[in-house]
């Protein structure tokens, strides 16, 4: 049998180039038709407006609409603000989560990372029920603290933190998933280098942990923050009316109102927003991936 | 610098014992290496002096002071691990001022100090470049200094040169070796290598099954092993089991002249100490192959019963597989319930 040279196995450099390349050739084809299409479409559709002639021509009209509109301003900002909180409280409970289950060598371990990925098999809709029936007016606390001659709580129930307390839950597993995977990446070894020259367990935390999983927290932000922006469900069933989150209220502008440019103008506003973590998320993985 | 002492501690983890009754005082600047097989516990105790793990029983003091349940932070020791444990998003000079930092040192201070270190380990302007720049030694060296620069009362070094390949191993061995005798810091070194715990060590700590198996100075423990499982680790050694009658240890026809009690015993003799001479009949033994290394040749010998041993020569051209020859062991030892009952009088090879 005649061996044969590396090159004919494996191929030269030159040409992996090109099998590489039609491997993902169907993917990148796919994100180019049903994603990248749409946005471009959707921006040239709420600039390249049709005038009273019936003319289209170049205008920012449904933009100057979209930001001189208090109730746009409003929805946009509780978007905003809800983005903002939800992830801080996300990373507030993830972070202890992650770290327990990195580092605890116990059963019980197993348990709290079973409790932690749980509600990732729980349907919104089934949560947003289950909240209503637990912290709603007249809810299972509400009957609690009745039974025991207690005042009612303040219900987040068709407040602004009903969408918080649903999308924090909601976000849960895949944040704490994420940390846990960028935890993973710092040994055991790196951690008793540092208490070995006197770090306490702060200054590990602050000093060797965060910085080493630094890519992952803003992984975990950029996939949160996505997910809220383009939440629906959780926002609708227990938020307010008013101010309403963007999907909510693209789809109220898009189905109740049948204005189709306006709807796709927040859209494109909302796209615009989470552009934004989508570049720093990109940017992670190519940090990641750098040589 | 500093004084250790360890006295009856142990190490169970749920139904294993990893450390069994264990005591050793290592004096004021010296340099004890801990030595046994995977599993034999060394490892265990050097994270325990370290204070990585707590003790299940005794008590472990520096200078006097008990630090048995002292957390990591808050001990006088530095511990340079296997796999450098450098901090990668932190330079050179940051991995060594983290320690000093966080003592709340003047920055002057620092500079001072953590320069001095890199100079002492022979990597003087490096302290801008990035660890991951750095070649394995290099990595090392930086482990090294990183556990300096705190200056630490005893120094524990768990199996450091493992992942280098062996010429930056050896190179580097000399290093520490030097940089402990010029700073006299008392210094525990865990490792499975023989020739690093000979090379290195003031005292050789042989450990088995979380105990202390033998411990005494490199030259006592090759040359006169406590027990055949000493013997078999230490070196180069051939273990050959028979029967001791009439002062005369046989094993199929292979015979030595001793004194001891009748009885079961293995005899224990070096490549070194096995002389071998042409037989003019049978023989007591065969040559099965001749191994030239240049300097010395190691004959492989087969005895009747298919027993294989090791001699080793200075010419390899005087021998041929096949060839009949007789063994006269120069130096050897003879052992019992694992206890040596007999040594020959010339046991020095």
């Amino acid at each position: 049998m005649t061996a044969l040279p590396a090159n004919d196995i494996v191929g030269t450099k030159s040409s992996r180039r090109p099998t590489g390349l039609l491997l993902v050739a169907a993917p990148v084809l796919l994100v180019c038709w049903l994603i990248i299409w749409p946005i471009i479409s959707a921006i040239i559709r709420t600039v390249w407006l049709p005038d009273t002639a019936g003319e289209r021509r170049f205008s920012l009209e449904t933009y100057q609409f979209f930001f001189s509109d208090q109730y746009s301003i409003n929805n946009l900002m509780v978007t905003l603000w809800t983005t903002a909180v939800t992830a801080l409280i996300l990373l507030l409970i993830c972070l202890p989560i992650a770290l327990y289950l990195r580092f605890a060598t116990n059963r019980i371990a197993a348990y709290v990372q079973g409790l932690a990925i749980f509600p990732m098999f729980v349907p919104s809709i089934i949560l947003s029920y289950a909240f209503i029936r637990v912290l709603g007016p007249n809810g299972t606390v509400d009957l609690l603290l009745n039974a025991v001659h207690l005042p009612h709580i303040r219900s987040p129930y068709l407040t602004p933190w009903g969408p918080v307390l649903g999308l924090v839950w909601d976000n849960i597993p895949l944040t704490v998933l994420i940390l846990l995977s960028g935890l993973g990446n710092v040994s055991n070894q790196s951690i008793e280098a540092a208490r070995d020259v006197g770090a306490g367990r702060i200054a590990v935390l602050w000093h060797i942990i965060l910085p080493r999983i630094s890519n992952s927290l803003l992984v975990a932000v950029s996939f949160t923050v996505l997910g809220i922006f383009s939440a629906f469900t959780l926002p609708y069933v227990l938020g307010p009316a008013a101010p309403e989150m963007m999907g909510p209220f693209m789809q109220r502008t898009f189905r109740d109102l049948n204005d189709p440019t306006t709807a796709i103008t927040q859209a494109v506003i909302a796209f615009g927003f989470c552009i934004v973590f989508g570049l720093f998320y990109v940017y992670s993985v190519a940090k990641n991936r750098a040589p | 610098m500093a004084m250790l002492d360890i006295q009856g501690v142990t190490k169970k983890f749920s139904t294993t014992m990893a450390v069994d009754d264990f005591s050793l005082t290592v004096a004021d600047g010296e340099l004890v290496c801990l030595l046994g097989p995977s599993g034999s516990g060394k490892s265990t105790l050097l994270r325990m002096i370290g204070g990585f793990e707590t003790p299940s029983g005794g008590l472990i003091t520096i200078d006097g002071d008990d630090v048995t349940r002292v957390p990591p932070e808050r001990r006088p020791t530095g511990m340079v691990f296997q796999s450098h444990a450098l901090w990668t998003h932190m330079n050179v000079f940051n991995n060594l001022a983290f320690g000093l930092k966080l003592r709340h040192l003047p920055k002057a201070e620092i500079r001072q100090k953590v320069e001095a270190v890199l100079e002492l380990v022979g990597l003087s302007g490096y302290g801008s470049r990035a660890t991951t720049q750095l070649s394995g030694g290099q990595q090392q060296r930086v482990a090294l200094a990183r556990s300096l620069v705190l200056e630490p009362k005893i120094l524990l070094l768990d199996e450091p040169f493992a992942s280098l390949d062996q010429h930056l191993r050896e190179r580097l061995r000399e290093e520490v070796r030097d940089i402990q005798q010029r700073l006299k810091i008392t210094t525990l070194f865990v490792t499975h290598g023989q020739d690093e715990a000979l090379a290195l060590a003031d005292r050789i700590v042989v450990m088995r099954d979380g105990h202390t198996e033998q411990a005494d100075r490199p030259d006592v423990v090759y040359r006169e092993p406590a027990s055949p499982f000493v013997a078999g680790f230490i070196g180069s050694m051939n273990l050959v089991d028979g029967t001791i009658a009439n002062n005369v240890f046989t094993h199929t026809g292979f015979t030595v002249p001793l004194t001891a009690a009748d009885g079961q015993a293995t005899l224990a003799v070096r490549p070194e100490a096995l002389h071998i001479v042409p037989a003019s009949g049978v023989g007591m033994a065969k040559i099965h192959r001749v191994t030239d290394y240049g300097t010395h040749a190691i004959v492989d010998i087969d005895l009747p019963d298919g027993v294989r041993l090791k001699a080793m020569v200075g010419e390899a051209r005087a021998w041929t597989a096949g060839q009949a020859i007789n063994l006269k062991p120069r130096a050897f030892a003879a052992y019992r319930d694992n206890v040596a009952i007999f040594r020959s009088l010339d046991n020095h090879g």
